[in-house]
């Protein structure tokens, strides 16, 4: 390494990768500094790993009980009114969610089951924004949950549940246009709440119907 | 984080699209954690509660362009936190409290299971026992950079110490927290 150091210069520039990873240097010294870690990836690695424990000192404080009344002035300003406590556990009787959008980026139909007892007609899908596609997840009439889909280089797909019978395992199934499902992930739900991110989903279409779900033997 | 409970990610996405219910979740989740850091800082609950909500405020406003390639979620609200009570004590010329106290508060803390934490890779409790084990003036020195965001400069200033000095603690105290960390999360890797 101290070949490699010298050979990029790497030596004069150690010191100051710690205080760049603490955010406290400045002027001329920090642009230097900068620039040198442009163009070498070592120091680059290093000043990553460095940025994580300055990091980590803040994460380290200790944590306080705030004021009372504070989630209340809080949530107040953010202009949140739903501020209820989850709902307990309801014996499982899920049905269906479901995602439409034929001029998505990447449009899904998506499909929720747990114990599923009977189909119920899917939500309406929303417009795309921003090349996300989001809808609401609809249980016997009642929106329970959300979820969200992008499409584009880096696709993924998200999906909460806040208010419903769900309670244990979840498949996350995709129905493309074409009419195969592709089981995409699980995620556990826990009292009707539960969230999940999918990593990038493989699967595309250009269009999608609304489709309702079927049983899974979940 | 208990089984079923949403992860960070989870609940920021939710956020971004606008549920109440995963700002609701969030707030409730890290509200100890921001409150405690802005009141480590500045020893004023009043103080301390402006820059929680502001914290929360921001993070609420701003979920859509949190980009978890950057970092995590902690990191990300807890650096809103800490840059909001350097804003506050500079703008009310208050006086911080002493980065002793600060260290001193984190490493006594033990909001949960030490054990389950270290497992889980939370970072918190690795870095305590790392600061505990650090040589006194080094902990202040570190804590004054990453906390308060103290240059060398003024390290060396209001230490009464020489530049270089300065620059050395924080460099020696800083490698050895990232030695630390490294270290644990191999003995993770191979359990």
């Amino acid at each position: 390494m101290t070949d490699d150091m010298s050979e990029h210069g790497c030596a004069e520039h150690q010191e100051a990768l710690s205080e760049l990873a603490l955010g406290v240097l400045t002027g001329r010294d920090r642009a230097r500094a900068l620039d040198h870690v442009d163009s070498c990836p070592r120091c680059a690695e290093e000043l990553e790993q460095l940025s994580r424990a300055a990091d980590a000192v803040v994460q380290a404080a200790a944590e306080a009980e705030p004021p009372i009344g504070f989630e209340v002035r809080l949530f107040e300003r953010m202009g949140v009114t739903d501020v209820r406590r989850r709902h307990r556990y309801r014996p499982p009787r899920w049905a269906v969610g479901a995602l439409s959008a034929a001029a998505a980026v990447a449009a899904l139909a998506v499909g929720l089951s747990l114990g599923l007892s009977s189909s119920t007609p899917p939500s309406q899908s929303a417009a795309p924004a921003h090349g996300v596609v989001t809808a609401s997840l609809v249980e016997h009439g009642t929106v329970v949950g959300r979820v969200a889909a992008h499409g584009g280089a880096h696709p993924w797909m998200w999906m909460m549940l806040f208010d419903s019978s769900a309670h244990g395992t979840v498949d996350c199934i995709v129905v493309t246009s074409d009419g195969v499902s592709h089981q995409v992930g699980t995620f556990v739900a826990k009292e009707g709440y539960g969230a999940w991110v999918a990593p990038p989903v493989s699967t595309r279409t250009t269009s999608a119907a609304p489709r309702s779900s079927r049983p899974a033997g979940r | 984080m208990a089984e079923g409970e949403l992860s960070d990610d989870g609940l920021l996405a939710g956020m971004a699209l606008g549920e109440q219910a995963a700002a609701v979740a969030f707030v409730r989740r890290y509200q100890r954690r921001v409150f405690g850091l802005a009141y480590s800082m500045t020893g004023d609950a009043g103080v301390a509660e402006d820059v929680a909500q502001e914290t929360m405020i921001r993070v609420w406003k701003h979920a859509p362009v949190f980009d978890p390639r950057r970092g995590s979620v902690a990191s990300w609200v807890l650096t809103i936190t800490r840059n909001l009570a350097i804003d506050a004590l500079r703008l009310r010329r208050a006086v911080p409290t002493d980065p002793d106290d600060f260290a001193a508060a984190a490493m006594r803390s033990n909001e949960h299971n030490p054990e389950d934490a270290v497992q889980r890779g939370d970072v918190r409790h690795i870095v305590r026992d790392a600061l505990e084990v650090l040589p006194p003036e080094q902990r202040r020195a570190v804590v004054l950079a990453a906390v308060y965001g103290r240059t060398a400069l003024e390290i060396s200033e209001s230490e009464g110490i020489p530049l270089g000095t300065a620059k050395t603690r924080i460099r020696t105290a800083l490698i050895r927290l990232r030695a630390a960390i490294e270290h644990q999360e191999e003995v993770n890797d191979d359990r």
